[in-house]
């Protein structure tokens, strides 16, 4: 199961559409953990930073207090100019940038993590 | 000034969000007839280049802080890939580019990442304004310890007020060089902002049958291995 989080719904759906995986879309990180907290585990997260309520941080810090969802990997989607550096001890295995990532790209890491 | 700043900066991000969406909508189509598929890179283009756009005016508000470092920069090779990148855009929309250098490969002070806009922003204009009949030409040459990029289009001669409001100084904002058809003058209001900052000239000559905006840089003191 792939999680795909951002408050852009028509981004959101691109991204959905791309990965050409039954996605579930979440418009933010309060959502999506306590869909995580009923027990939906996802193989992979798409994430955006700047969400409404808690930002995309939070939700990684989150992520890696517990157990069952530390070593989830999370894909850094974002506007945002920064490479992720860091990141990978909050199970970031990549960062794409909107202004330039192609369908192919996303496709890459699910299949890589979620297939 | 600040507020100006400011609301330029949120433009930017107002507008960028619609962009990328835009991108990733056209990316996103599967089967398209070829009409369908020219649309498509059509769209991502036009994306592109407004993103590109929009980067740049969100540069203007870190211009204030400095934090573009000068430093020698081979000018060939930025017009080289400007023009490599806009070369594809050309082609697209049947426009053919001339490239001219007429001076040895030079390295001037200036910032990369600036310049390219600088030159990019104009030859963009260049395109905009020329027809399948004319061509847009870039050439560079040397003179007096500087080293000029000229681009030139054979579209509209450029309204002679705007031409001394150019020639008196920098631009203060894009509303005040909309002087040709489609044009809101936004990419040579951050080329002379750009070029302000890395100290360069920057210039239009009028002619009967078109307009060249040109930049001229130092050259760098430092010896060229290009």
């Amino acid at each position: 199961m792939i999680f795909v989080i951002d408050d852009d719904k028509i981004m959101a759906e691109c991204v959905k559409r791309a990965s050409k995986s039954d996605a579930k879309i979440f418009s933010d990180a309060i959502e999506a953990m306590s869909a995580i907290s009923d027990g939906e585990l996802p193989d992979l997260i798409f994430l955006d930073v700047l969400l409404n309520g808690p930002d995309g941080f939070t939700f990684l810090n989150e992520l890696v207090s517990y157990d069952d969802t530390r070593k989830i990997p999370v894909v850094i989607v974002s506007a945002l100019d920064f490479n992720g550096k860091g990141l990978d001890s909050y199970g970031v295995v990549g960062v794409l940038n909107k202004d330039t990532m192609k369908p192919e790209e996303i496709r890459e890491y699910v299949e890589k993590y979620a297939e | 000034m600040e507020s100006e700043v400011d609301g330029i900066l949120v433009a930017a991000h107002e507008l960028k969000a619609p962009l990328a969406v835009l991108r990733q909508l056209a990316l996103s189509f599967d089967e398209m007839e070829p009409e369908g598929e020219k649309i498509r890179s059509e769209m991502v283009q036009v994306s592109e280049r407004a993103i590109k756009q929009v980067n740049d005016l969100a540069k203007i508000r870190r211009l204030e802080n400095g934090l573009f470092k000068m430093e020698p920069v081979a000018i060939r090779e930025v017009c080289d890939e400007v023009s490599r990148e806009l070369g594809l855009l050309f082609r697209f929309n049947n426009r053919d580019l001339y490239i001219k250098y007429s001076n040895r490969s030079r390295l001037v002070s200036a910032n990369r990442e600036l310049l390219y806009s600088v030159i990019y922003n104009f030859l963009l204009n260049a395109m905009h304004y020329s027809s399948e009949e004319t061509k847009s030409e870039l050439v560079v040459r040397e003179s007096g310890g500087r080293v000029k990029v000229l681009i030139r289009d054979y579209g509209p001669a450029l309204p002679i007020d705007v031409w001394k409001e150019i020639r008196r100084g920098w631009l203060k904002k894009p509303t005040s060089i909309a002087m040709r058809p489609g044009s809101s003058g936004l990419g040579l209001y951050i080329a002379s902002k750009f070029s302000k900052y890395m100290n360069a000239e920057v210039g239009a000559i009028r002619h009967r049958d078109g307009t060249s905006f040109y930049v001229s840089l130092p050259i760098s003191k430092q010896m060229s291995l290009f």
